[in-house]
């Protein structure tokens, strides 16, 4: 028996240095081929057997998931795509594609989180995939309630896309604060969509289109008066056309109909606050915070009419809320340097002061679409 | 919905049961077993024992993956069951083998119809179509019917009207005909309740438009617009028709459109074409170019605002809005007519040699191309 292992190693040595390559190395180029000439299911193939011989490939798994995802095929692209979560060269787009393979298997919050982890990377990836990923980012944050940050990305898109049926029915449910997905909205609201959505399409172009955008919603206002979201969607509109009387005309419509929407609640608080009407505004502010108690916004603006009223402690309470609640939020933390400045609590307004500053200067270099940021949280609820 | 049985027997037969009567030879092998399966599977489903096929379609593709015969049965059986989220992730798997299968697109865009997935729905329902999917009637009408309203909910409405051509007009067309004529971007069941008589009534006449029943049309669009006289997108619509039967009558149809739907672009365009054709060039450049602000890349609106300058002597400035018009849309023989006779007059002959040998093309017999005007009119009563 020991008289054969010499020979056994011997031939087992010239077997591993013949000319041949190794299988990976010949499975690995056919799979190429396959895919660059669009044999798809051989391709497909190929790079399921590379990828088991060799696990490690992050090539053959990006372009396994890459041909499933082109095939809608989306629990085998994302089972591909997670093999690269952590590769330095694919990592941040795979987030992009497991995000979406995930939307379109109905996991929504897994799909947000990898989504927001695309964000985190910097949004890497080609256009086609930032639009995709924006519109399905977007269609998240408005399941998650993030209204105006669903509409803030969306609208990064108006430019490019032009005037688009998707996502005039993307602006529609993030302006109506309907936290449904277009496939999954009730059949009659969506007349109310559609209007919605054309308004603030056009209300978004650049230039904007008011008087296009005024005669959607002044549709929608028509034939839907006594419906909730209606008049505070008009309200925003006005708010965006610099027309203050009539945004807070319609704030007041809207609490007629929903005496406890937050987002008109916080707004009329705020303009009381601006024309020194504190009784009415500290009401509205106290019945936000009771509404919705985790509303960032909503302690915000309680804290800042209860500085205006002199009230420095309770005002330093509701801003110190707020802060927990969102503690990136620039100007909440101005202004609670500013409550601590008054108490003379100099040390502590100094360190939110700097805070201030330094969350200024980080979101002047953050990116446009990154989900998880705390000020736009705020100035949603707000 | 059309009988479920009746089409699954027809779309069966989109696979040759080849394998099938291999499996009643008894050769040795894995390729025997993955045969009995398959025959045992079909077996179970023609005698409605639906579970059992699944289970044995199932067995068979854990032994071939790639069995196109078993994902194709697999999935109509599905489809008939209306389970249309297994069926949709079998056909899924059969068209990465059968890319070229119109009938695979159509079935999977009926299911993702059914599963409110609209936008997928819709490319897969113009697969089918671009693929062919034969005699298939079963399949053909619930195919356009999707088709037609998923193309209105995706604001296509001149696309869809054109579908109107390719089937028989019947009464569950109405609600689409009529939503694709007032521009309403809605599926029939989306349609509020108050605006239900409204969007019959605009279908019938459309329908009796398609059907060349012209008097009937014609007393449709009378009551239509005397019964919701104020209502957007009913002046147009009436405005279209009578541009094709009565011109002379359109033009006040469009204007009053335009004082109920003040950034209507269409009736703009249709009312620019109703100038040219009365030698009001000005008029005409000055509606055409408000359209082409309100929406900048319509084809129509550049290609009479080309018209009107060249109609005012500014050949040159005309040429190009042509120009922007054929690059948006190759396929309207009036542009390229415009064009040849542009160059011509610029002597350019071989652009002008061109354009004819384009608009030749377009106007042959198999051609996709719309003959007639920049506005589509041929389109139906509402076109582009």
């Amino acid at each position: 028996m020991s008289a054969l292992l010499p020979t056994l190693l011997l031939s087992l040595a010239l077997a591993n240095s013949s000319a041949d390559p190794p299988r990976f190395d010949v499975v690995a180029r056919q799979a190429d081929d396959a895919r660059n000439e669009n044999r798809v299911p051989e391709a497909i193939r190929l790079y399921r057997e590379g990828t088991n011989l060799h696990p490690a490939w992050a090539d053959g798994w990006w372009y396994l998931g890459s041909l499933f995802y082109d095939q809608d095929r989306f629990p085998e692209a994302a089972a591909a795509f997670r093999h690269l979560l952590t590769n330095s060269h694919y990592g941040g787009s795979a987030h992009a594609f497991v995000g979406l393979c995930d939307y379109e298997t109905g996991r929504y919050d897994d799909a947000l989180g990898q989504l927001r982890a695309w964000a985190g990377a910097g949004l890497p990836g080609t256009q086609q995939l930032r639009d995709v990923g924006f519109y399905h980012f977007a269609l998240l944050l408005t399941r998650n309630g993030q209204f105006i940050e669903s509409l803030a990305l969306i609208r990064s898109m108006v430019p490019r896309v032009g005037d688009d049926p998707a996502i005039t029915e993307a602006m529609g449910l993030a302006s109506l604060r309907l936290r449904d997905l277009p496939e999954n909205y009730p059949a009659e609201l969506r007349e109310r969509v559609w209007l919605a959505g054309k308004a603030t399409l056009y209300a978004q172009q650049n230039p904007a289109q008011f008087a296009r955008a005024d005669d959607f919603a002044a549709r929608l206002e028509t034939r839907y008066p006594n419906q909730a979201e209606v008049h505070a969607f008009r309200a925003m509109l006005y708010g965006f056309e610099k027309k203050p009387a009539e945004a807070e005309r319609e704030f007041r419509e809207e609490l007629k109909i929903s005496p406890n929407h937050v987002p008109a609640l916080i707004a009329l608080g705020g303009i009381d606050l601006q024309r020194g009407d504190n009784a009415e505004g500290i009401a509205f502010a106290r019945k936000a915070v009771a509404v919705e108690p985790g509303n960032v916004g909503a302690h915000h603006l309680l804290g800042r009419i209860l500085l205006a009223n002199g009230d420095l402690a309770r005002a330093a309470g509701e801003l110190e809320i707020a802060k927990r609640l969102a503690p990136n939020n620039p100007p909440v933390r101005f202004d609670l340097a500013m409550v601590y400045g008054k108490m003379g609590r100099t040390l502590q307004a100094r360190a939110e002061s700097d805070a201030y500053r330094a969350l200024r200067r980080k979101q002047t270099r953050t990116p446009s679409a990154d989900g998880s940021s705390q000020a736009t949280e705020e100035e949603d609820a707000q | 919905m059309i009988g479920e049985r009746l089409l699954l027997a027809s779309l069966a037969a989109f696979w040759l049961p080849a394998p099938i009567v291999a499996a009643q030879t008894t050769s040795p092998g894995p390729r025997q077993s993955y045969d009995q399966l398959l025959q045992a599977a079909e077996t179970a489903r023609t005698e409605n024992r639906d579970g059992e096929a699944v289970r044995l379609f199932r067995r068979a593709l854990s032994e071939q993956p790639e069995s196109e015969e078993a994902l194709w049965y697999l999935a109509t059986l599905f489809y008939e069951k209306q389970q249309y989220a297994d069926a949709q992730d079998a056909l899924r798997q059969f068209m990465t083998l059968r890319g070229d299968a119109g009938p695979g697109w159509a079935l999977l865009g009926i299911c993702e119809f059914q599963l409110k997935e609209y936008s997928r729905a819709l490319n897969h329902l113009q697969r089918a179509m671009s693929e062919g999917i034969g005699d298939r009637k079963e399949l053909a009408k619930p195919m356009l019917y999707d088709l037609m309203v998923l193309l209105t909910r995706f604001e296509r409405y001149d696309e869809s009207q054109a579908l109107l051509a390719y089937g028989e007009p019947d009464a569950s067309l109405v609600d689409p005909a009529g939503l694709s004529g007032l521009h309403l971007p809605f599926l029939p069941k989306e349609i509020p309740a108050d605006k239900r008589e409204l969007v019959r009534m605009a279908g019938s006449a459309v329908l009796a438009v398609q059907a060349e029943q012209y008097e009937q049309a014609e007393s449709g669009f009378k009551q239509l617009v005397a019964a919701y006289p104020n209502e957007p997108g009913v002046h147009f619509l009436y405005g279209a028709y009578l541009a094709q039967r009565h011109p002379e009558q359109a033009s006040s149809e469009f204007q009053r459109e335009l004082e109920i739907s003040p950034f209507h672009v269409l009736a703009r365009v249709r009312l620019a074409e109703q100038f040219i054709d009365q030698q009001d060039f000005a008029r005409a450049l000055n509606l055409a170019r408000e359209a082409i602000q309100l929406d900048p890349k319509r084809a129509s609106a550049h290609a009479f605002a080309g018209e009107a300058l060249i109609g005012m002597g500014h050949t040159a400035e005309g040429i190009k809005e042509l120009e922007f018009a054929r690059t948006e849309d190759p396929t309207v023989s009036r542009v390229h007519w415009d064009l040849m006779r542009a160059y011509a007059s610029s002597g350019r002959k071989d652009d002008a040699r061109r354009e004819k040998e384009e608009m030749e093309k377009l106007l042959r017999p198999e051609s996709p191309g719309v003959p007639g005007n920049p506005s589509g009119s041929s389109h139906g009563p509402s076109g582009r």
